[in-house]
């Protein structure tokens, strides 16, 4: 296992479109908070800018974003043949599988929590008044990376299943769109669903930026959820991948 | 006899409804080259998919390095290199990050093995150039010291020489051979053209329509294919003193009915009915035997296809 996570980590260190996403995140969110710096308006404190224009930018990001590198950096291990070089290395696929997801699930974290943390800096830097709320920032840190990890699940298993990166793209790209809105609707009609859809990491993501008004329960449905979601995520895509046929 | 590294029994494999391998019945033994030979879409790259772990069988089993059970396989699968239709390259890294990142995951300690292997196959001098801007024989080549990264027991190449240039498939069947000679690797090759084979495998598998037709050593191909003149005279003791004295050669066999198997003067078989004549004997029988290469593998597969 450990030879295949020091592969894997040295295949995302090399993924162009890690550090092209990554530099794209960070040249936004460097001009955005120097654009409001300058607007010449009434600062807004630097906890609340954190809340409200760091954060909730940012869930879009945790979703859409890491669709990409998922193309990238899995689904074209099938077209490049490399795949084959993978599954004939004396590996079980299993692991395989697993050291990719692990990895992949890193480059998906560090993609997600770059627009909050580089916000965040440059607003301190460029003097934002007040002081963070570094209990807030660091659990929303926390959850973030929880989420884009648990997102990243549910992305590797679809990636695992198509050969073209360009389809699989596409299909996780309309698939989070559309995959709260048509199970809300699913569970609208059927009520046996409901709980799954309240519960699901696409509702529950929503709440990260107003973790610090929760109860304990909801807290701890927030944190649970997602690494949840990782392991019956994990789960489904090794078993796909162990006997998916390779081309 | 030497032991088998890869031994099949009635492999199978059978894709919508279509057997692309019927029973296959295999065997590799140790420090040989095999030459597996069929058209397009035999069932060469299924069969090597289905060594390589890359897909089930559908039926039967196989042994490599005398392992057929399924962690046993995954384990023996550590002691192969393989190119499997067309090297498999990580376009946006140069020739030895591509080798550091199989480096690492066949767990090889030390980074000289890179320099080294480069060194082998002729690219040690590309420095920083990514893999997307190499020729094509610049990729089968990294593809191959991918493959070999690691001391392998046993080489598996599907079309290993597929797009290298004149030059490059001598150089790189001169290495196969050393590296078959000097450290005993055995070796699998397949490829649709024959004659790519023949100055390298010391034993054929025909495959066509997913079955193996034939399995041969080099040897006898090698009698099979040779040209030979077909001589039956009247007095074939009379006629060995003729080809010895007159002709001046002794590369002739005198078969148990008295005919003889002439393989000199293949090119030029007047010369030895006139010379044979001259000295009074009598030509019974007098023809060319014998097939090309080609021919022989055509022949094999029923007449010539196009796959």
């Amino acid at each position: 296992m450990g030879n295949l996570m020091k592969t894997e980590w040295f295949k995302l260190r090399n993924d162009r479109s890690l550090w092209v996403l990554t530099g794209i995140i960070i040249a936004y969110a460097v001009l955005q908070t120097m654009m409001d710096r300058l607007d010449g308006g009434e600062l807004a404190q630097l906890n609340d800018y954190y809340q409200y224009y760091a954060l909730s930018f940012n869930e879009q990001i945790v979703s859409y974003i890491p669709c990409i590198l998922a193309g990238f950096f899995i689904t074209s291990e099938y077209s490049r043949g490399t795949m084959k070089s993978l599954a004939s290395s004396g590996n079980n696929r299993t692991r395989i599988y697993y050291a990719k997801l692990v990895m992949f699930s890193v480059g998906a974290i560090i993609i997600s929590i770059t627009m909050p943390v580089v916000m965040t800096a440059i607003s301190t830097i460029a003097g934002f008044p007040g002081s963070l709320d570094w209990s807030y920032y660091l659990q929303t840190i926390g959850l973030t990376i929880l989420y884009a990890a648990a997102f990243a699940s549910v992305m590797a298993v679809f990636s695992i299943m198509f050969t073209d990166s360009g389809k699989t793209i596409g299909f996780l790209l309309l698939f989070f769109m559309l995959a709260d809105t048509l199970l809300g609707m699913i569970s609208s009609k059927l009520a046996f669903l409901k709980p799954v859809h309240d519960n699901s990491v696409f509702q529950l993501s929503k709440k990260i930026i107003e973790i610090n008004q929760l109860g304990g329960t909801e807290v701890i449905k927030v944190t649970v959820v997602p690494v949840v979601t990782f392991l019956v995520f994990g789960m489904v895509g090794s078993l796909i991948f162990k006997h998916k046929e390779i081309k | 006899m030497k032991a088998s590294i890869l031994k099949t029994d009635h492999l199978s494999k059978k894709y919508h409804g279509k057997m692309a391998l019927d029973k296959v019945e295999m065997s590799i033994a140790k420090g040989s080259i095999y030459g597996f030979i069929g058209q397009n879409g035999a069932g060469k790259s299924t069969f090597i998919r289905l060594i390589t772990g890359l897909a089930s069988p559908t039926a039967g089993s196989f042994e490599l390095f005398g392992q057929n059970s399924e962690q046993g396989l995954i384990q023996a699968r550590k002691r192969i290199g393989t190119i499997i239709e067309g090297p498999a390259l990580y376009p946006h890294m140069t020739a030895a990050e591509n080798l550091e990142a199989h480096r690492l995951l066949k767990g090889i300690p030390g980074k000289e093995c890179i320099e080294k292997t480069l060194k082998l196959v002729g690219l040690q001098d590309t420095g920083r150039k990514k893999a997307k801007n190499f020729s094509l024989g610049m990729k089968q080549r990294l593809g191959l010291a991918i493959a070999l990264l690691g001391d392998p027991e046993f080489l598996i190449l599907d079309e290993p020489i597929n797009g290298l240039d004149p030059m490059g498939v001598i150089e790189i069947r001169e290495l196969l051979k050393k590296l078959n000679k000097e450290h005993e690797i055995t070796m699998l090759i397949s490829s649709h053209i024959l004659s790519e084979l023949h100055l390298l495998a010391t034993h054929y598998g025909i495959i066509h329509e997913g079955k193996l037709l034939e399995q041969l050593s080099a040897k006898e191909l090698n009698e099979k294919c040779q040209q030979y003149l077909h001589i039956k005279v009247d007095q074939p003791n009379k006629a060995t003193t003729v080809l010895e004295g007159q002709l001046e050669t002794s590369e002739f066999e005198v078969m148990a009915d008295g005919t003889i198997k002439l393989f000199a003067y293949t090119d030029s078989p007047g010369k030895v009915s006139k010379t044979l004549t001259d000295e009074g004997l009598i030509l019974e029988q007098f023809m060319p035997m014998g097939e090309e290469l080609e021919a022989y593998f055509t022949n094999r597969i029923g007449g010539v296809q196009h796959g």
